[in-house]
């Protein structure tokens, strides 16, 4: 590989970059059209333009025409059937009026008016992991696609064509990909998965234009690395969609557990970046900073949630946050500018960490690292939450998380070895709950009980005071933000997606994935 | 921040660790041609192994399936295709309706050909072996079970040979937090004329309460319209895995592990 070797700022991660000249995407967009990304700067309302709706990641609307007073009058206005085996888990996205979902080797154009089929993009069969699909992103006239076997695809946004298709990374040695990709400015940036194999963690920025490679940065080395700062870990796959500062010019991503996953004394130390958010420049992919969630982690806990941007006034003082809350069940504040953590404090049953050091890391309770006779630990590999989004509700403050109480039994001996899972780990029990945290200090506000195992819905807010999501069972809710009292529910089977809402036409609609399909809520038309 | 580091077990358990548990046997000799076990590789890995992992040896949510005992008596996927085209929902495990008979008979091929692998291997494998999980002290787990599990539960009741129903990790597993089969939950319903219905819990979530009766019928109501009293014996086991240490625990196995049909009065 044709790679320079770069330091970050601090001069603690070293960085593979490829020296390209930028592709001049904006004078493409200049003469061909369709959609700037500059658009994704402040979007409109009648577009859900990238997977977090917006780069903050609060997955919060402005839309106020469904309130807490008419949400109980909420109806189906269209209903999409993938005829599919996979459940929706992709966000929809939506531009002029047709929305884009996925599952693994499937896109689909739908009108966003009718719920009616544009096209329909199938990937040839692969033998990669079919576990979920996140979702699509759009540039100029491309529809990008990550596949199950690692490929990026740019698919004419209007009728499918394949415009463009090239290899993340080699899907053979273990990699798959779920992610819905993040487009700043002329980047189109990916991320990939892999727990099975130790493989360096890999996130990849191409030009949308072509699908020329522009950068990749590394969580974790190559296996072998000398001097590695992992201290023998490989992983830290980036396989969420990260959220971007235009002014800081600074991307954030969440990354992975190491691997070898259950065993610690492979890997000794820290085992950076692996289970951190990374402070990442995106026209170059250096690192700027890290921040270690959870540091030696045994227990697969990604810190792959939505690192959530915030401004607020805290303490008198204007400070620019990143929101947190992670799998391993700590709410984290960090000062997104520095890295440097303001508040760390749990929001789940945890039972692993022997208290939080001055730097705002959990320590570790080495007592709970997995063992030959198993340790009982909280929570589960399924962890206090996970992949599906939480929204922040700028108007109350309110950080809505889809949470769980839960407890795993972890196993670890040397006979396991020291490649991928390298260990046994079982969930005992896992209680879902939707909790709504005060952003600043990161205690419950309300709780509202999911009725079963850990929910795999994530949660819209709007301007209105509404909460969107799903429990554990069968419903599609809308919740009062102010006290997560129920006002509207359906029962459209196990909602696996994080809600969306915009207005075409005047009307507001809501769409949330229910098993193989996708529904469209609004109010009765007049 | 802290001061000392709570000190790790005593690890009770001898260097080497033969499989002293065998796996149960294929109720037949079956043989497969090996193009048959490859495509089922390659089906089984897309559709099955983020679960049941890559080689079906099991991962966090699905168990080894070299171990299942549905696999065990399965004969050219008479068995496996029909669990895996309806699911477990009970166990988490979606149902896979649209996999061909071609797709099922390739899984099941490769399931039989890895089982046949692991009854031929002699360590190094992902899974919990009985004797892994002998480290506590049974009297002191006899204690602690007096005074946290006695109001439900007796040695020479309900779990009187428990340890022979259940061993290893499916013991552990059970006495943490019953998986199968479970306890049923009962409920009365009360509803707004006054009548009450009181059976087992078949379903509840915050909209919709199901009983079934002792006449084996279901019945449901919406939540809001009925008044409820539930009875659900797991409330207990939830509440107490936040009171176990690692120690407790293997305490109370180890004293379930005593309570063997042979002993049982």
């Amino acid at each position: 590989m044709n790679g320079m070797a770069a330091v970050g700022p601090r001069g603690v991660l070293c960085t593979w970059v490829f020296a390209l000249a930028t592709s001049g995407g904006g004078v493409a967009l200049a003469q061909t059209g369709g959609f700037d990304p500059a658009r994704l700067l402040a979007p409109s309302s009648d577009t859900w333009p990238t997977f977090h709706g917006d780069y903050s990641g609060q997955r919060h609307s402005r839309l106020t025409q469904i309130t807490p007073d008419n949400v109980r009058t909420l109806t189906l206005a269209w209903a999409f059937q993938t005829d599919a085996e996979d459940a929706i888990k992709a966000t929809p996205i939506l531009v002029d009026g047709i929305l884009y979902v996925t599952t693994p080797d499937n896109l689909w154009a739908i009108d966003a008016r009718s719920g009616r089929e544009i096209w329909h993009y199938q990937h040839p069969p692969n033998n990669a992991f079919h576990i979920g699909h996140r979702g699509a992103a759009v540039y100029g006239n491309s529809v990008f696609l990550t596949t199950p076997d690692t490929h990026l695809l740019a698919l004419d946004r209007f009728t499918g064509a394949v415009q463009w298709n090239v290899e993340i990374v080699d899907s053979s040695r273990g990699y798959w990909s779920t992610n819905a990709p993040l487009v700043i400015r002329n980047h189109v940036i990916v991320g990939v998965s892999g727990d099975f194999d130790n493989l360096p963690g890999v996130l990849r920025a191409f030009d949308p234009a072509t699908g020329r490679p522009q950068w990749t940065f590394y969580s974790t080395p190559p296996a072998g690395t000398p001097g590695s700062i992992s201290g023998g870990a490989t992983g830290g796959q980036m396989w969420t969609t990260g959220t971007f500062d235009p002014d800081l010019n600074t991307l954030y991503v969440g990354t992975g557990n190491p691997t070898p996953v259950l065993n610690g004394g492979a890997r000794p130390g820290d085992n950076r970046w692996t289970c951190s958010i990374v402070a990442l420049n995106p026209d170059t992919g250096e690192l700027k900073w890290g921040f270690q969630v959870s540091p030696h982690d045994t227990h697969d806990w990604d810190a792959s949630e939505v690192p959530v941007l915030v401004d607020a006034n805290v303490g008198g003082k204007a400070r620019k946050l990143l929101l947190q809350a992670s799998r391993n069940g700590y709410y984290v504040v960090l000062d997104r500018a520095t890295g440097q953590s303001v508040l760390t404090t749990p929001f789940a049953t945890t039972n692993w960490a022997l208290g939080v050091g001055a730097d705002g890391r959990p320590i570790p309770n080495p007592a709970k690292e997995p063992a030959r006779d198993g340790r009982l630990v909280a929570p589960d590999e399924g962890g206090a939450t996970n992949y599906r989004s939480p929204s922040f509700a700028a108007e109350s403050g309110l950080f809505v998380v889809s949470a769980a109480d839960a407890y795993g039994l972890y196993f670890f001996k040397p006979e396991y070895g020291r490649y991928g899972w390298a260990g046994a780990d079982y969930t005992v029990a896992s209680r879902g709950e939707l909790r709504a945290l005060d952003f600043a200090t990161g205690q419950v506000r309300w709780r509202h009980d999911l009725h079963g195992r850990a929910a795999s819905a994530g949660v819209l807010t709007t301007a209105s005071g509404l909460t969107f999501t799903g429990d554990a069972g069968n419903s599609a809710l809308a919740l009062r933000t102010s006290d997560g009292t129920t006002l509207w529910h359906t029962g459209i089977g196990r909602v696996a997606n994080s809600p969306i809402t915009y207005e075409l036409d005047g009307r507001q609609y809501v769409v949330i994935g229910g098993g193989s399909a996708v529904y469209a809520f609004a109010l009765p038309e007049p | 921040m802290f001061s000392s580091v709570p000190v790790g077990l005593a690890q009770n358990v001898s260097a080497t660790s033969p499989a002293a548990q065998p796996l149960p046997r294929s109720a037949s000799t079956q043989t497969y041609a090996p193009d048959l076990v490859a495509a089922g590789r390659t089906r089984f890995a897309a559709a099955c192994g983020f679960c049941h992992g890559p080689e079906a040896t099991g991962g966090s949510s699905g168990p080894d399936l070299t171990r299942s005992a549905v696999v065990a008596a399965d004969e050219h996927g008479d068995r496996i295709g029909a669990l895996v085209r309806t699911g477990r929902a009970t166990a988490g495990m979606p149902a896979f309706p649209a996999l061909s008979d071609a797709d099922l008979a390739a899984i099941a091929a490769f399931i039989h050909e890895q089982k046949t692998k692991a009854e031929a291997e002699t360590g190094d494998r992902r899974s919990v072996e009985p004797e892994d999980l002998v480290t506590g002290n049974a009297r002191a787990g006899r204690r602690y079970f007096a005074t946290a599990c006695a109001s439900c539960h007796s040695a020479d009741g309900d779990l009187a040979g428990v340890a022979s129903r259940y061993e290893g990790l499916d013991l552990l597993r059970n006495m943490l937090y019953p998986r199968g089969p479970r306890p049923t939950a009962t409920a009365t319903v009360t509803t707004r004329d006054g009548a009450t219905v009181t059976g087992t819990l078949a379903y509840r979530d915050e909209f919709t309460i199901a009983l079934t009766t002792a006449a084996g019928e279901y019945r449901s109501w919406p939540v809001d319209r009925v008044r409820l009293e539930i009875r659900d014996p797991l409330q207990a086991h939830f509440e107490q895995l936040g009171r176990y240490t690692d120690a407790t625990m293997h305490d109370v196995l180890a004293y379930l592990q005593t309570l063997r049909q042979d002993t049982a009065r």
